[in-house]
């Protein structure tokens, strides 16, 4: 089948596109650095393979995701390339597109953004743009999926007829230098080894690592520095300039003959909005103000009664349901127990948390796509410059509070290896969705007066702990080097239901399928474990395999005011997923709904304990999921152990210390 | 020719040298089409010495400060 890449500048519409011609869904969003690895889908006709890349600039790379493009080029076999170009952003999305060119591959232009173009004033000339590429450019909107079939019917045609590769003329001095290359280097490639001479003189990091393979060191070095001094002789300028300003006075010059621009002054929306949001004095309360907003709804307002209904409904019709039925067919006693004991206890107790975790999504979802995710980047980058980050890495941690294994690949779009680093190890302390149903079953026994103010102080203390371990670390075992922070601001745009429901129900079928595997296999684990003991089966649950193996942490755990071997089971358990604490607890106090569980808690833990029991649970080990993800990001399982034994450090001191001077202080 | 830093809210000017700035930044810059020459205009600034937010042909960008320090350019 045939291999079509899709390449095109950040934030351009490529996954929208995507996702319109293979009718799948990835991850879309309004900022720079939204796909962050390679993803592939097949055309709805089925004719040929669609592979989506992250977003660049150049082919040059800087950062993680821009170096997964370079790689696919170089290393991949594809056949086609569809590159999307962004009309409102023309000339810096047509440098790309003559690197691309000069690759030699069969190339399709993908015009998207049309619409905000032509509102911008900017009218492009299709017919004209084509034939000075001399390529096929197809107007879409990939939003709409406007022009998408188009794009279909001309990338299946287009492999036929091979035109003549493109080249451009670099002057004289350069000329000569691109045929030293070309005769050093001796062999054919995949890929014109002109594009491979120009990419190296440019300074293209991946590209001399790929050549550095090939050639001695002497061979390739003598030819940059003689390249070096030549052009500098005869055109006064350093390499990378020259061919960057030759590429740009060749898109200019395609610009010149193909676009009309009308002068639109006028006011855009995006000003107005961001003339509030990225305001000097207003800018930041505004932020903290929505994710109060965010937090309030997900936890009160909005989530708190949807999952109570949803509680009643398991603990009551659910349950007398199934118990009926399986009486009805006459199961045994085993059977009942392992059913509603086990599962329904155990996956039911998670479950009721659905409504609250999908509204946490749909806001995080909105926030993405509506474009203010960039400007969150600005507005926090002071306070991350001061504790050595940059506010690019707040992204990740915002996306974090959602999931922390899509945090920690967010961060692949962080220049710096160091910040990059770092963000990966912090984002963890973000309490995910995943830990609000221990909060939920924990405030609603103890804290009921208080709910949202505790779980709200959670929130403010992973985050809080973030940002001074990052000023530690990069004091003591990440030093600061010079970091970079350039951040385009996207216009906003307003966010369309379809693709709101679409990304909140990617993120949270994430959940629910954790429910339907994870949780129901532990459950069952768990409550065997809590069936069988070394006396035999059915025993009375204190003398059970579970509570012997949770036992072993008990004693380690009292100081910090749970030392009891229900607490250690449940911990222990909740590695797999955070959410498995409460499954355990379910099950392990014998509870049919949340209700009554919170009542049976009450002679295990007292209101301090079951405060420091949370705050644990917020900081101790990242679930397994995010130690994967990390362990696959860092490739280093020095740093892996690292995040594990750190985070587990610091939630045995924070939990020891809110224990130990709050039981002195007599709470 | 003043530092950008100079320039007032809202107002216009023509990038005339980046030769100061870190090479990284320069590059990123580049990349969104921000180079010598460029008309661009100081949208907002961030308090205690935050990050400046730069207009270049409908295109915003996010610059800390003491890259912008290092930016000259010549109001219009
Ligand atoms: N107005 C308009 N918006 C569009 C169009 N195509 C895409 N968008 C929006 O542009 C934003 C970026 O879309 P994505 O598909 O995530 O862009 P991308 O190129 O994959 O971005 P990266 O993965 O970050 O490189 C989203 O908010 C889309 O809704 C279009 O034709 N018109
Ligand atoms: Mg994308």
């Amino acid at each position: 089948m045939m291999h079509v890449a899709l390449v095109g500048n950040p934030n351009t519409g490529k996954t929208s596109l995507f996702n319109q011609l293979t009718g799948t869904y990835e991850y879309v969003g309004n900022w720079s650095g939204v796909t962050v690895e390679k993803k592939v889908g097949v055309l709805r006709s089925k004719k040929a393979k669609m592979i989506d890349l992250p977003g660049v600039y150049s082919l040059h790379p800087m950062s993680r995701d821009e170096r997964v493009v370079t790689q696919f080029l170089l290393t991949e076999p594809f056949d086609e390339i569809l590159n999307i170009v962004d009309a409102s952003q023309l000339e810096r999305n047509l440098l790309l597109t003559v690197q691309l060119l000069e690759f030699g591959k069969p190339l399709t232009v993908a015009l998207n953004m049309v619409d905000v173009a032509e509102r911008r004033g900017i009218f492009i000339d299709q017919a004209k743009l084509a034939e000075a590429l001399r390529v096929p450019v197809v107007p879409v909107i990939a939003r709409t999926g406007k022009g998408c079939d188009r794009i279909e019917h001309t990338l299946l045609e287009k492999v036929l007829e091979q035109t003549e590769p493109f080249t451009l003329f670099y002057g004289e001095a350069m000329e000569r230098a691109i045929e030293r290359f070309i005769a050093a280097w001796g062999t054919e490639e995949q890929f014109p080894v002109r594009w491979l001479a120009i990419q190296f003189y440019e300074g293209n990091s991946y590209v001399r690592e790929y050549v550095a393979e090939k050639l001695p060191e002497a061979t390739w070095r003598s030819l940059y520095e003689q390249a070096e001094k030549e052009v500098q002789q005869a055109e006064q300028t350093p390499l990378d300039q020259l061919i960057y300003e030759r590429r740009r006075s060749f898109v200019r010059e395609v610009i010149e003959q193909s676009v009309q621009r009308q002068k639109i002054a006028r006011v855009t929306v995006t000003d107005r909005i961001d003339a509030v949001v990225t305001n000097k004095y207003v800018g930041i309360p505004l932020f903290l103000l929505a994710m109060y907003i965010l937090f309030q709804l997900t936890f009160d307002w909005l989530g708190a009664p949807l999952s109570d209904l949803l509680d009643a409904f398991f603990a009551g019709p659910l349950t007398d349901f199934v118990t009926a039925m399986l009486e009805a067919i006459g199961a045994s006693e085993f059977i009942r127990a392992l059913v509603v004991d086990g599962i329904i206890a155990g996956v039911g107790g998670v479950l009721v948390f659905v409504p609250q975790i999908f509204i946490l999504f749909f806001f995080i979802s909105f926030l993405e796509d509506s474009g203010y995710m960039a400007r969150v980047a600005l507005v926090m980058d002071r306070l991350m410059e001061a504790v050595g980050l940059n506010g690019k890495a707040f992204i990740p941690l915002i996306i974090g509070f959602g999931c922390n294994v899509p945090g920690v690949m967010a961060a692949r779009t962080i220049e710096q290896p160091r910040e990059r680093l770092m963000t990966m190890l912090l984002t963890p302390l973000m309490s995910c969705s995943a830990r609000l149903p221990v909060y939920a079953l924990f405030v609603g026994a103890f804290f009921a007066a208080h709910q949202a103010i505790i779980v709200l102080f959670l929130y403010v203390l992973g985050v809080s702990l973030a940002l001074i371990l990052a000023k530690l670390f990069s004091l003591t075992i990440l030093k600061e080097e010079a970091s970079v922070f350039v951040v385009e601001l996207p216009p906003y745009r307003m966010p369309q239901w379809q693709a709101l429901w679409r990304s909140t129900w990617d993120k949270g079928k994430g959940f629910v399928k954790k429910a339907g595997t994870f949780i129901f296999g532990g459950s069952v684990a768990i409550w065997l474990l809590s069936y069988v003991g070394p006396h035999g089966i059915n025993v009375n649950m204190d003398d059970s395999f579970l509570a012997m193996i949770g036992g072993v942490l008990a004693p380690l755990l009292a100081p910090l005011g749970f030392g009891t071997w229900q607490a250690g089971a449940a911990l222990l358990t909740g590695f797999l997923a955070k959410e498995v604490v409460v499954s355990t607890m379910n099950i392990i106090y014998h509870a049919p709904d949340v209700e009554s569980l919170q009542g049976l808690m009450a002679s295990h833990f007292t209101a301090l304990s079951a405060f420091s029991f949370m705050v644990f649970v917020l900081l101790y080990v990242p679930c397994l999921a995010t130690v994967a993800t990390i362990y696959k990001e860092t490739g280093s399982r020095k740093w892996t152990m690292f995040s594990m034994s750190y985070a587990l450090a610091l939630a045995y001191i924070v939990s020891l210390a809110i224990y130990q001077f709050g039981s002195l202080l007599g709470f | 020719m003043i530092a950008m830093t100079q320039l007032r809210v809202g107002e216009r000017a023509k990038i005339v040298d980046l030769s100061q700035v870190s090479n990284l930044v320069k590059r990123r810059l580049l990349d969104m089409g921000v180079t010598e020459g460029s008309e661009i205009c100081l949208k907002c600034t961030m308090p205690l010495g935050g990050p400046f937010m730069i207009e270049n042909y409908g295109q915003c960008v996010g610059i800390r400060r003491n890259e912008a320090k290092n930016i000259q350019v010549k109001p219009l």
